[in-house]
């Protein structure tokens, strides 16, 4: 095959805080003598669970933070980076997980960012816009570099990202969960690029938690685990339950469980309800102890529902009747205590309170009900807060450890700690486990069956087919801003089946 | 319970220098009293006295109180610089009660509190319901109030007022007057508050993030508007026992140089002007803190003005300082 161009060898990688610098005090090892390679035109996947050390390890190489130890080679060449500045003028270009781009410039500003066309006074314009659209078609791409980028979706701001990239003649590619956020045309959209990009003699590292995506455009995979090396294997060995083997370092079992039976009763009957003005009805039901799965594609409408139910969004027209009673425009608190809770998708920025504890997150929206006299009880908050850390398996230094220093599994697990501590009847699950490793997903599946099984209602939005379909009773699914199939019957749980009301 | 109880005790490991660096940046203004403590008792002349001692903490109480109502504002993630006016109009109003209108005393008090808490929902409506930040809503209802005061005093002050009245503010005990007491008592209530209660927690989780805040079941509009109602209270307070201290009511009490002032105080306290961060102790000894230096100023015979600029000074220090320490330690 073709020649190595980028080694790394032995990195190595202690624990650090928001700036990189290493914690004083602990010899704790995020990467433990990595070893990583990149041959010329190749898509090199990385994966992982959560934790493994995938970012950090890309970290270093974009030159965000500095190893500790070990070596990288470019091109046979000792090189160290000092910024991701230099990062990129070797060559090396970083789209993120979470896209850095300023939302209040246009796409060819964006691009250009930093180094904007022309003399030292004025910037060339004609030239930024005309550059930025050649590449922008050259990619396939239909969109004006005048558009600003706040009112881009999230696929198409990722797009705007790769050709910043490229732009910088890059000659690597590190992609950090790129289709993430995307749909599953737009995907196919990306793959493409991937493609011409290879043929151009350009390598992507490409990080993603979705098999079915690795096998199509990977050449090597290479496995981390905790952050330590784990082997790398050719795409034509390819094995799910090896690959799986190697992430976690066990056979998996069955990872959906159900050993629930939904009840007679009804906790929450949606009938008429409109969550836009021009957009069509929607009914919509939820048993006891029953869980409810809702698919379709990202902007099909499905947060937007969850967010009426929980009132946090307004919604036109239709009812809403949960545990008997019609609920309008009702504060989250109150529909909290009647227990109706909504765990968002967005955990960082609607679910925890990153900057405080663990054990204040976790009790965070039991404060009412723990502590009627207002007085909080220290003993009482620890206690509550360490039997939730034990019995979803959180792993954490201490209680008192923040939340933003969580690896995303377990930051999911504090999300979910602190709605199950309000003791709810009815959870809606947005999107509960993106972005989380394996390991996590399996747990997070238990819970929800034992939860059901407790006789709590269930509604869970997805886009992971697999997981609508091991995981529910009944599934619903959405396009457009409203249901498009209700499917009842267990022999209609089928992926292709699901994909084709989801696309119409 | 057994597993809990080995959860804690293997994670809670103490060490002296983690207490340390624990104490220096949860507590750095204590840290930076101490110092600044040391170094005018050894450089300047008549610091280290009980007196001036004593004259320190009596000139520190009455700002202090206002400056654990901005801490709070502060925490919310923002502020409210129309703190001075508040203040001169609640000094001309409890003037206007208490001598002009010759109400009782408690009636007086009661009344200007209430104007304190008015002038709060003004603010707190306006920043949470329609949507004005509360630098410019604040910076607005500051003139209104400011304006506001020299009408209704007609732009004269109100001197020489009933005796029985002041002596809430100036009767002494050991060497303090009762307006430190009252200071020290504000003090226990806004830590249990701040710190101890469960409201002391919803209002960190609003200022460090709204939208988990709300949706985990948190009134944050209830907060955010409570939140400028505290602070102005606090003012009322303040304005009362400023006035009585000096005698006469003033609706040009205050103003802008004293909302910077009890910033100041917050700020050095370690109070963050972006929200969630804020201690009681942090605040009262932020407010020490440029007290001694205002008192180390008059001493060393150093004109007002030199002050103000040092007062600048300290508080780019203080927040370079913040930024610093979030960093490094």
């Amino acid at each position: 095959m073709s020649k190595t161009i980028l080694e790394m060898r032995n990195i190595t990688k202690f624990i650090f805080d928001s700036f990189g610098h290493a914690v004083r005090g602990s010899n704790v090892r995020i990467l433990d003598s990595v070893d990583f390679d990149v041959k010329e035109a190749e898509v090199h996947v990385l994966i992982g669970e959560n934790g493994a050390g995938k970012s950090t390890l890309m970290k270093v190489l974009g030159g965000i933070i500095p190893q500790d130890g070990g070596i990288m080679k470019l091109d046979g060449a000792e090189v160290c980076f000092s910024g991701p500045r230099e990062s990129l003028h070797h060559g090396i270009g970083f789209i993120h997980q979470e896209l850095n781009l300023c939302l209040n410039l246009d796409v060819a500003e964006n691009i250009y960012l930093g180094r904007e066309l022309g003399g030292k006074l004025f910037t060339n314009k004609t030239e930024m816009y005309s550059r930025a659209s050649t590449m922008l078609a050259r990619l396939g791409f239909d969109i004006d570099p005048h558009t600003l980028v706040s009112e881009l979706s999230t696929a198409q701001q990722q797009i705007v990202e790769i050709v910043k990239v490229l732009s910088y003649d890059c000659r690597i590619i590190i992609m950090d969960e790129p289709t993430a956020s995307l749909t599953s045309n737009e995907i196919d959209k990306l793959f493409q690029i991937i493609k011409d990009l290879q043929k151009q003699g350009i390598s992507i590292i490409y990080i993603s938690h979705r098999f079915e995506e690795l096998k199509e455009i990977g050449d090597r995979i290479t496995v981390l685990r905790d952050g330590k090396y784990v082997g790398t294997v050719p795409i034509e060995e390819f094995e799910y339950d090896k690959i799986i083997n190697m992430m976690v370092g066990r056979k998996l079992g069955a990872m959906f469980q159900s050993q629930h039976t939904p009840l007679e009763e009804t906790i929450l009957e949606i009938s008429g309800m409109k969550i836009a003005t021009h957009t069509d009805p929607i009914d919509l039901s939820v048993k006891k102890g029953e869980v409810v799965g809702l698919s379709g594609l990202v902007g099909a409408g499905r947060t937007e529902l969850a967010k009426s139910i929980f009132g946090s969004r307004t919604y036109y027209g239709g009812k809403i009747i949960y545990d008997g009673k019609e609920i309008g425009h009702q504060h989250p608190a109150e529909l909290i205590s009647k227990g109706l809770v909504y765990l968002s998708e967005d955990r960082k920025l609607e679910g925890l309170v990153l900057e405080m504890s663990i054990a204040s997150n976790i009790t965070l929206a039991s404060l009412p009900r723990m502590y009627p006299t207002t007085k909080i009880q220290r003993q009482r908050e620890r206690k509550v807060a360490s039997e939730s850390v034990n019995s979803l398996n959180i792993v954490s230094n201490s209680l008192n450890q923040l939340c933003n220093t969580l690896s995303g599994g377990n930051q999911q697990k504090v999300v979910l700690a602190k709605w199950l501590l309000t003791k709810p009847k009815l959870l809606i699950l947005d999107e509960p486990t993106r972005g989380i490793d394996v390991n996590a997903k399996g747990e997070i599946y238990k819970i929800i069956d034992r939860l059901a099984s407790e006789g709590v209602g269930i509604l869970m939005i997805s886009s992971e087919l697999p997981e609508i379909i091991g995981m529910s009773d009944r599934i619903y699914v959405m396009r457009n801003g409203t249901i498009s199939a209700h499917l009842t019957d267990r022999k209609d749980f089928i992926q292709e089946k699901i994909l084709s009301y989801t696309l119409g | 319970m057994g597993t809990t109880d080995n959860y804690a005790l293997k994670t809670e490991s103490f060490s002296i220098g983690s207490f340390l660096r624990q104490f220096v940046k949860t507590k750095g203004s204590v840290v930076i009293f101490i110092i600044l403590w040391i170094l005018a008792s050894l450089f300047v002349q008549n610091f280290f006295s009980l007196n001036n001692m004593l004259l320190i903490i009596k000139q520190a109480a009455i700002p202090m109180i206002a400056c654990l109502g901005i801490t709070v504002v502060l925490m919310t993630g923002g502020i409210d610089l129309s703190l001075g006016y508040t203040l001169g109009l609640c000094s001309i109003s409890v003037g206007i009660f208490v001598k002009s209108m010759g109400l009782p005393i408690w009636i007086s008090i009661f009344l200007t509190l209430c104007i304190g808490l008015l002038v709060g929902l003004f603010n707190g409506i306006l920043v949470q319901y329609v949507k004005v930040p509360a630098f410019i809503t604040t910076l607005g209802s500051g003139y209104i109030i400011f304006g506001l005061a020299q009408i209704i005093s007609s732009g004269s002050d109100i001197n020489r007022l009933p005796a029985a009245f002041r002596a809430i503010g100036v009767t002494e005990f050991a060497g303090l007057n009762t307006t430190v007491f009252i200071a020290f008592g504000i003090c226990l209530i806004m830590y249990y508050l701040l710190h101890l209660s469960t409201f002391g927690r919803a209002l960190s989780a609003f200022g460090y993030n709204n939208k988990t805040a709300r949706m985990s079941g948190i009134r944050t509009e209830r907060i955010n508007v409570l939140a400028y109602m505290i602070s102005s209270f606090l003012v009322a307070i303040a304005a009362i026992l400023l006035t009585i201290r000096v005698n006469c009511a003033q609706p040009t009490m205050g103003g802008g140089i004293y909302t910077f002032e009890v910033i100041t105080g917050a700020i050095i306290g370690g109070a963050s002007l972006f929200g969630g961060v804020g201690t009681v102790i942090g605040s009262v000894f932020g407010i020490l803190i440029v007290k001694v230096i205002e008192n180390c100023i008059n001493l060393m015979n150093v004109s007002y003005y030199t002050y103000q600029a040092f007062q600048g000074i300290v508080i780019l220090l203080a927040i370079i300082f913040e930024n610093v320490k979030n960093r490094k330690l």
